[in-house]
């Protein structure tokens, strides 16, 4: 059922005028300009402009048209959404193939559990060029805890360089490396530093400019979202809506400028009545900001990842780990593990992750430095 | 906060002005829509409000990882370290310790935390060339008093451990008068210091180290079981108030940290064991953990150092007796990964193993 024209709120004059000249309900008033209902009714260029905006408030914006996309064409849109691999293959699988660009995801887990090397890795992995199924993009890092050790990066992005080489061996895509050094993968990893909430509040209100700037953004984090809002606020409810907020954001960035955002989060210890289980901080409510999240824990000695919530997969831990090359599948072949477990037991307990990088003998090299 | 400074239309500096706005902090945190009711302004304005505002924070630009690897800002120097004062130590933490952030030392009493602290509090006052960052140390003491006397032992022997340090460079450093001691029995005495006495001590450049032995000391004590809110209320603000002096002064903070028995279920949770066999873990918890940056877990083991590595103590007759570990437990940059020191009469030194001795005793 669509308004009457006659319940608006406007001049009775008007009105009749509008009624007068056929225009009963709002629906016929769409597609009208102000200078066609000028001359249809009569009534004054400026009244008119503002029936319109009575009616229809939005629709005077520039560039604000509300447009009805059909689910089809989402459909097609979400097809072609790129995702940037973990270089867990086990995870990409199920993420569906990675982190996708366009969506916000939070990563969840225990100091140490590897939050921020997943992180590291993920804004290394955007940088993998187009050929070699990366996005190709640069990557925004907001660091609000003081974990991101560039040290620590240019490990990451040396092994995915070696990685790719190892491919390009395969596939004779020279080409494509010639753009994909440890120089431009660093200078392509933007930094941010947040001490505080409100250098955070500050800084995302900064983004939308800054990614006009910098439009081959496709990856964003916030390590750790968490961090800044656990001390300092009494008032938990104005903390969940400066959250929130902050959530809606970074969303609307996500979708906007195809990107895809990745928060991080730190578990606590919630006490009932006689147990206690570990949950994503920042409180209950929080838990509705992200449509997904993926939770990094220990069982015993090995990682486990496990997307838990997510409206297209379900709930699934695969194991994976860390080595000085950064995040990986844990490995499966047991003959390259007793080969190299001699000279190289001290940096993982784990099997170590070889199943892309063919010969042990220049990572073993790397290993013993440490 | 001065609103004239800022570039604001007139219209909307006198908006702000009426409605007695104090600070950006509450331009940023409330929404677009508040705004709008509060200072009756439109949303194009408010929302150009709140860039400049943002802009007021935010002043230095966006740096990438390349220029923070070549130390080109100022304001993040991530390739100075502090060295602990041994090169095998060193190498094994990638350099020293990060100059911005809280390096925990968990272990149980006598694994050698003190004696690591102390090196540390010298080896900083060693010029930059050296590993040090020229400059002197606070010791917050919440246990024990300090060691004064093992302290004099060490600043002697000094050119032993140091022998690469030229022994005019050495002899102009007055170690002990830059090392300033806080005995701090309370939290409330060690809030007072942390926030007044020692900010006006780096503002000063008198110091560029900061030890806390122990963190734990205070909070067991003074909270039972029940204030676990409360306790980690109080953890949360330390934290944050470790952590903002470490970044305003580019100063690494020691935290020194006890040991509690690994059978509790909500402690085994946590998990991150690290790769020795263990039946400790760091106390105070969740809410600590997250406030630290690296853990490192020392320890004494049950073996000698003739035991495991006989064809040593012929040439380093400096060695002690008992073989201990250091354990990365976590931290940004390094692996999870041990290595063996001892402590001697001139200090902690560190043992550089081959691989088959240090995985041949991985389960002691």
């Amino acid at each position: 059922m669509q308004r009457e024209v006659a319940s608006l709120a406007l001049a009775p004059t008007v009105k009749a005028k509008l009624i007068g000249a056929g225009f009963l309900r709002v629906g016929d008033l769409h597609e009208v300009s102000a200078t066609e209902l000028r001359i249809e009714t009569g009534i004054s260029l400026q009244e008119s402009t503002e029936v319109l905006q009575t009616v229809f408030p939005r629709s005077h914006e520039k560039g604000s048209e509300m447009r009805w996309m059909k689910a089809t064409e989402i459909l097609e849109q979400e097809k072609s959404c790129r995702s940037i691999s973990t270089f867990c293959a086990a995870l990409d699988a199920v993420l569906g193939g990675g982190i996708m660009t366009g969506k916000m995801i939070e990563i969840c887990g225990t100091p140490g559990v590897g939050k921020t090397q997943l992180c590291i890795q993920l804004a290394v992995n955007t940088q993998i060029p187009e050929s070699f199924g990366g996005v190709e993009g640069h990557s925004v890092y907001i660091d609000t805890e003081g974990s991101f050790l560039v040290d620590r990066v240019v490990d990451v992005a040396e092994a995915a360089l070696q990685h790719c080489k190892q491919q390009h061996g395969r596939t004779g895509q020279l080409g494509a490396l010639e753009n994909f050094t440890l120089e431009t993968i660093l200078s392509n990893i933007f930094f941010f530093r947040c001490h505080d909430y409100v250098e955070l509040l500050a800084q995302v209100h900064l983004l939308p400019d800054f990614l006009f700037k910098h439009p081959k953004v496709r990856f964003l984090v916030v390590d750790s979202i968490a961090y800044p809002f656990r001390h300092e606020f009494e008032d938990l409810s104005a903390r969940t809506r400066l959250l929130h907020g902050l959530a809606q954001k970074l969303l609307q960035l996500a979708s906007q400028h195809n990107i895809a955002v990745v928060l991080t989060n730190h578990m606590t210890i919630r006490m009932e009545q006689n147990n206690s289980t570990l949950v994503p901080a920042l409180g209950e409510s929080w838990g509705h900001a992200s449509p997904q999240r993926l939770i990094l824990y220990w069982q015993g000695k090995q990682r486990f990842a496990s997307l838990t919530k997510s409206s297209r997969q379900k709930e699934q831990m695969v194991p994976f780990q860390i080595t000085s090359h950064g995040f990986h599948d844990v490995q499966l072949f047991q003959s390259q593990v007793t080969a190299s477990i001699s000279s190289t037991s001290n940096t993982t307990v784990n099997a170590r992750k070889r199943c892309r990088v063919e010969d042990d003998d220049d990572d073993d090299e790397h290993e013993n430095c440490l | 906060m001065d609103w004239d400074n800022l570039e604001l239309k007139p219209s909307v500096l006198l908006a702000v002005k009426k409605a007695k706005i104090q600070s950006s902090k509450e331009i940023l945190s409330l929404s677009g829509l508040e705004l709008q009711t509060l200072l009756k302004l439109s949303q194009a304005d408010v929302l150009h409000l709140q860039k400049i505002v943002a802009a007021s924070i935010r002043k230095t630009p966006a740096i990438t990882a390349l220029q923070l690897l070549r130390g080109e800002c100022p304001s993040f120097d991530q390739t100075t370290k502090l060295s602990l004062g041994c090169p095998i130590l060193d190498k094994f933490l990638r350099g020293g310790l990060p100059l911005v952030g809280i390096t925990e030392l968990a272990g149980e009493s006598s694994a050698g935390k003190t004696q690591i602290c102390m090196q540390l509090c010298l080896s900083v006052q060693y010029p930059q060339k050296y590993g040090g960052l020229g400059a002197g140390a606070v010791y917050i003491c919440t246990e024990d008093a300090f060691p004064a006397k093992r302290l004099q032992q060490l600043i002697s022997l000094q050119h032993r451990l140091r022998p690469e340090v030229p022994v005019e460079v050495m002899r102009s450093i007055a170690f002990g008068n830059n090392i300033y001691i806080e005995h701090a029995g309370d939290l409330e005495s060690l809030n007072m210091c942390v926030s007044k006495r020692i900010p006006i001590l780096m503002s000063r450049g008198l110091v560029r180290l900061v030890v806390l032995d122990s963190v734990a000391a205070l909070f067991r004590c003074e909270f039972e079981a029940k204030d676990a809110i409360v306790k980690a209320k109080h953890l949360k603000t330390l934290g944050a108030m470790l952590h903002n002096l470490s970044s305003s002064f580019k100063t690494p903070i020691v935290c020194v940290n006890q040991v509690t028995d690994a059978v509790d279920e909500s402690r085994l949770m946590e998990g991150n064991f690290g790769i020795l066999e263990k039946k400790v873990l760091p106390a105070l918890g969740l809410t600590w953990s997250s406030q630290v940056l690296i853990r490192l877990m020392v320890s004494r083991t049950h073996l000698s150092v003739q035991d495991r590595f006989p064809q040593l103590t012929n040439h380093l007759w400096h060695l002690g007796n008992i073989l201990r570990t250091m354990e990365v437990i976590f931290a940004p940059h390094i692996a999870q990964s041990f290595c063996f020191y001892t402590i001697g009469m001139d200090g902690v030194r560190g043992i550089q193993a081959n691989n088959a001795e240090q995985a041949s005793t991985q389960n002691i």
